[in-house]
């Protein structure tokens, strides 16, 4: 992979990261309630010398920007609110939570940061292996049975709200068969006798969360691959290969899926900014106690600061999980390479 | 009428596939465009008029049920906590989710078409500076930014009982974030779309005689993109859909006019799911998988009618 | 309708002589080509009677070969030539079923030393791919596998056709590279990353990769430059000598049939206008088709004359005219023309033409069609 395609990837993401830490400056400044407030929304009784000691931490009293406007014209200066939002951001300072008294952002997500981590992970794994799998047969038997049922079952798959998923699935599985917990990531007020029962019921838990979330994934990680395939099928080099007498499966396996994959991939990455909403939901309905169910708590409570944690975490993941994808198409792709 | 048109006649030549009649009579032939024409056309005739069919919107004090009970001869969907009827609510269910659809659609295929024209059309620095802003929104996870934004924008505006058209402000400032959030898809195939206009030999004579830009992209450019921005606005409308039941379902609807989203929010609350009252979600989520799949079907046929070459779907 | 028998059977190198290995550098152990088992001794190396492929266009049926018959000897160069679309690349992958999922055929037999390759089922036939007729694709950027380097390319059908191991097909591919002129060190690049020439190439390393009988080259320097083009023709010909390849080459420029091919095929329609040696054909041309399309042509045989221009277009194929295909834009057309099939007949020269100008048992003498550029030449 060629220095400079890798330059301009990494360039672009850490311009969109930096675009981020703008956008939730202006969030926070459009925040209801004076910024000091906000700030120590979460301190009891606050004195006059804290609310002074918020604004000089944050830069109050200085300029919003460091260019501003003022009777005698054009100011720059280097101290202003902007400036102290970045540095804190960089240096990982979140603020306070509204909620949870005395708690930093920062910690409030460490709490609920791994549940997320391995719901989606898991989730996007299984969803990318069955998709990429039944979306290729699919294409490679088009109009065959698998691609008529795939096909059909994709589309409904993803014009189906992920939450709508997961209530379906926990009333057929939670409720109605009794087969798994209904909420929750371990059974409340239960003390385990060993790790691998602990590991059990999680494993109960995961299950339905889990299976939503692929299953919302899977279908329009299918249509992808399969129109991709189909793509890919008419391509000339697939001509060639068939002229070479090479048997179907290899010529699916060593020509067209290699190519097919490639679209596949980016678009893959592009989609992964509106798996998070479904993300969020998931989360909700399986009160699984990740950042969905964190930011929903928080906008239910107005906790802005933990909301904005939520939003820079969730967006910076989705960035850097681009520049892995871009780097993985790199890696695919010879011709981005140079 | 201006020089530029007066000496050639038609503002520009119809580009891609037609006049929009000639588009949806094409469409329709379509088995996949009919079935989702179809099912588009029955959900817009009862959100015209929800009360010609099922009366006005019931409410806890106009609840005519029992709780939560289940399909009956008297309620054939059952009723909800509060004693409604569940075939009442989710018939006015209909207007309020298709609406919001509806204008979110308007206001995302606006920005989005004028980023896309201004941006593909004038090139250089300006072009530069959108596509960048265009990508940071459809990279981020705009669904997040919009959680945030709504009740932000919502302490603006203020929320009261105001209304607009008959939304209520709630539902309009969720328009609103809709269409800051979702622009970004419709700007980036809008702008390819100019890029190889402006390519062509009429915006050239255009610019010959002297036409200004703003008059060459609303009289040359937006005539021969308007197709593709119908198609795409089909597709943003089940987007647009989808998001607003998520974001009704996170606690953001309005329970004074309740949207599909709203009802599965309120039957998660109650816990419906785990009580086994089905009939408490089934019937709104029904509805919201029908409209977007045939929104789906039919957007894709469009893709397929304006880019036969172009096959892939989204 | 008379079938197509070339000129003096005794042109090519007699069915079965040894066929050089593509190089004489380290794999090549100038061994004979094994036939197939199912050949028939005696019969010549392709035959193609009256093929018919036809596809299938929504619940219409395009005729696009419709009755082509041809012969190929061992050793010898056949040009295919006709406008686009008259069915030339059809007629070549039909050889070998290469075809869309449209197309089938209906009619007619591919005999390849004898054996009909037109009857063969799905599977069978991949058995004839490559091994015995390989192809060189017009414009290789797209008939190369982009995210594959060129050598793994050449190797692939030598491994798994051949059955040789990836070494040995690796050094072998790395033989025929230097064959064609590409440095062996250029086998690690990627299609994009070598000129159009180059691709081409590599296209016919890959295509003489199984040491193949027939090699089909189709418009293999259309997209070329013309300087490329003169080096790629040059190469197919000193390969061709070199190996004993036998060669179909399909193109619309006559020129090139005309500088590599020994015998030339007209095609208009889906039908054999004209057909024989090119020095007779060329010079001589009989079919009104074939003057017209001389005609059309620019500076054969260092001949410059005013361009002529066909008026008119080829026949939709699905209702294809009922006489001579030719006959709605033929400057000669008698009544006879629009009623009836003109019948192949063959010349005393090896030419063979379906035209009523020239009936059987008639002089064959050429019949200068009207134009006021005339063509007829002597």
């Amino acid at each position: 992979m060629s220095g400079s395609y890798l330059a301009r990837r990494l360039s672009s993401a850490l311009f969109t990261i930096a675009l981020i830490v703008v956008v939730n400056f202006i969030l926070f400044r459009a925040m209801p309630g004076s910024p000091e407030r906000v700030i120590l929304r979460g301190t009891p009784n606050v004195t006059p010398a804290q609310l002074e000691a918020a604004r000089e931490r944050w830069g109050l009293n200085d300029p919003i920007f460091p260019i501003s406007f003022d009777a005698g014209g054009v100011v720059v200066s280097g101290d202003n609110q902007f400036f102290k939002f970045v540095g804190a951001t960089v240096a990982g300072d979140l603020g306070y939570s509204f909620v949870a008294r005395g708690q930093t952002v920062g910690d409030v997500l460490a709490q609920r940061i791994w549940p997320t981590v391995i719901l989606f992970g898991l989730g996007e794994l299984v969803a990318i292996v069955l998709g990429l799998a039944l979306g290729a047969y699919s294409g490679w038997r088009r109009g065959g049975r698998v691609d008529l049922v795939g096909n059909g079952v994709s589309l409904v798959l993803y014009s189906t709200p992920y939450f709508l998923l997961g209530m379906a699935l926990l009333l057929v599985f939670a409720t109605g068969l009794r087969w798994f917990p209904t909420f929750g990531m371990l059974t409340a007020g239960v003390t385990y006798p060993d790790l691998g029962a602990r590991l059990v019921d999680f494993l109960a838990h995961l299950a339905l969360p889990l299976a939503t979330v692929s299953l919302g994934l899977v279908g329009q990680y299918a249509i992808v691959m399969r129109s991709s395939i189909v793509e890919t099928l008419s391509d000339d080099y697939v001509t060639t290969a068939r002229g070479m007498g090479l048997s179907e499966g290899r010529i699916l396996r060593h020509h067209a899926l290699p190519n097919a994959l490639l679209p596949t991939v980016s678009l893959i990455a592009i989609n992964l900014g509106y798996v998070v909403a479904g993300a969020i939901t998931v989360e909700v309905v399986f009160n699984w106690p990740g950042l969905g169910t964190l930011a929903v708590e928080a906008l239910t409570a107005r906790d802005y600061p933990v909301l904005q944690g939520v939003f820079l975490l969730l967006s910076v993941s989705v960035v850097l999980a681009n520049l892995v994808a871009d780097l993985i198409y790199g890696l695919l792709d010879p011709r981005v390479r140079t | 009428m201006t020089a530029a048109d007066a000496a050639f006649g038609a503002p520009a030549p119809r580009g891609l596939a037609g006049s929009p009649v000639g588009l949806l009579v094409r469409l329709v032939r379509r088995p996949e465009g009919a079935f989702g024409a179809l099912i588009l056309a029955v959900f817009a005739v009862l959100a015209i008029a929800p009360d010609l069919f099922v009366g006005p919107l019931q409410t806890a004090v106009t609840a005519p049920g029992t709780r939560l009970s289940p399909p009956s001869a008297e309620f054939p969907l059952g009723t909800d906590e509060l004693r409604r009827d569940m075939l009442n609510l989710t018939v006015h269910g209909a207007r309020v989710s298709m609406a919001i659809g509806l204008l979110a659609t308007l206001v995302t295929v606006f920005i989005g078409a004028v980023v896309g024209i201004v941006a593909g059309f004038l090139g250089g620095r300006v072009d530069a500076v959108l596509m960048r802003i265009t990508d940071f929104f459809l990279v981020i996870p705009t669904f997040v930014l919009a959680l945030i934004l709504t009740p932000i924008i919502r302490d603006l505006v203020g929320s009261g009982s105001a209304q607009v058209l008959g939304i209520r402000m709630t539902l309009i400032v969720i328009v609103i974030v809709i269409g800051i959030t979702s622009w970004s898809s419709t700007a980036r195939i809008i702008r390819s779309q100019t890029l190889s206009l402006k390519e062509r030999a009429f915006v050239d004579r255009a610019r010959v005689i002297g036409a200004g830009g703003g008059h060459i992209m609303r009289r040359h450019i937006l005539p021969n993109v308007i197709n593709l921005i119908v198609a795409n606005a089909v597709l943003v409308f089940a987007g647009a859909v989808l998001t607003e039941t998520t974001l009704s379902f996170v606690g953001l609807g309005d329970p004074f006019q309740p949207s599909w989203g709203q009802l599965l929010e309120a039957s998660r609350t109650v816990g419906a799911p785990g009580l086994g009252a089905w009939w408490y979600f089934v019937p709104p989520g029904v509805c919201i998988v029908l409209v977007v799949f045939a929104f789906t079907l039919v957007g894709g046929a469009l893709d397929d009618l304006l880019n036969p070459k172009r096959r892939g779907r989204r | 309708m008379t079938t197509g028998v070339p000129p003096g059977g005794s042109t090519g190198a007699p069915i079965g002589a040894p066929i050089g290995a593509p190089t004489g550098a380290p794999t090549g152990e100038g061994r004979p080509r094994t036939l197939p088992k199912q050949a028939v001794p005696g019969a010549p190396l392709l035959e193609v009677e009256d093929l018919r492929t036809y596809f299938a266009l929504g619940s219409d049926t395009v005729r696009a070969v419709d009755g082509v018959s041809f012969r190929l000897d061992a050793g010898e160069a056949l040009g295919i030539a006709g406008e686009s679309g008259c069915g030339k690349t059809t007629t070549a992958l039909s050889l070998v079923r290469l075809l869309p999922g449209n197309a089938r055929i209906a009619g007619g037999a591919v005999r390849l030393y004898g054996i009909d390759l037109a009857a063969k089922s799905d599977t069978a036939i991949r058995r004839y791919r490559w091994r015995e007729i390989s192809i060189v694709f017009q414009g290789a950027m797209n008939a190369l596998n982009p995210v594959t380097r060129v050598r793994d390319q050449v190797a692939e059908p030598i491994v798994e056709r051949l059955g040789v191991g990836r070494r040995a097909a690796n050094r072998r591919a790395g033989d025929l590279l230097e064959l064609v002129g590409i440095p062996r060190a250029r086998g690690s690049a990627y299609p994009h990353e070598l000129s159009g020439g180059m691709r081409q190439r590599a296209m016919i390393a890959m295509a003489l990769a199984c040491d193949p009988a027939i090699v089909i080259g189709d418009e293999p320097t259309t997209a070329l430059d013309v300087m490329v083009q003169a080096q790629i023709l040059d190469l197919l010909e000193r390969l061709r000598e070199r190996l004993g390849l036998s060669l179909i080459l399909i193109t619309h420029d006559l020129s090139v049939i005309a500088e590599t091919c020994d015998r030339v095929l007209i095609m208009y329609a889906g039908r054999v206008a004209e057909e024989g040696p090119v020095g007779e054909v060329f010079t001589r041309p009989r079919h009104p088709y074939t003057q017209k399309l001389l005609a059309a042509f620019p500076n054969i045989r260092a001949d410059r004359r005013a361009l002529d221009v066909i008026p008119g277009s080829p026949p939709d194929l699905r209702t294809p005219p009922p006489g001579c295909r030719f006959a709605p834009r033929c400057p000669a057309a008698m009544a006879v023309c629009s009623e009836v099939v003109p019948p192949e007949v063959r010349f005393a020269d090896g030419v063979r033409v379906a035209c009523h100008l020239y009936p059987d048992g008639s002089s064959g003498e050429p019949v200068p069609v009207g134009s006021t550029m005339s063509v007829a030449r002597t």
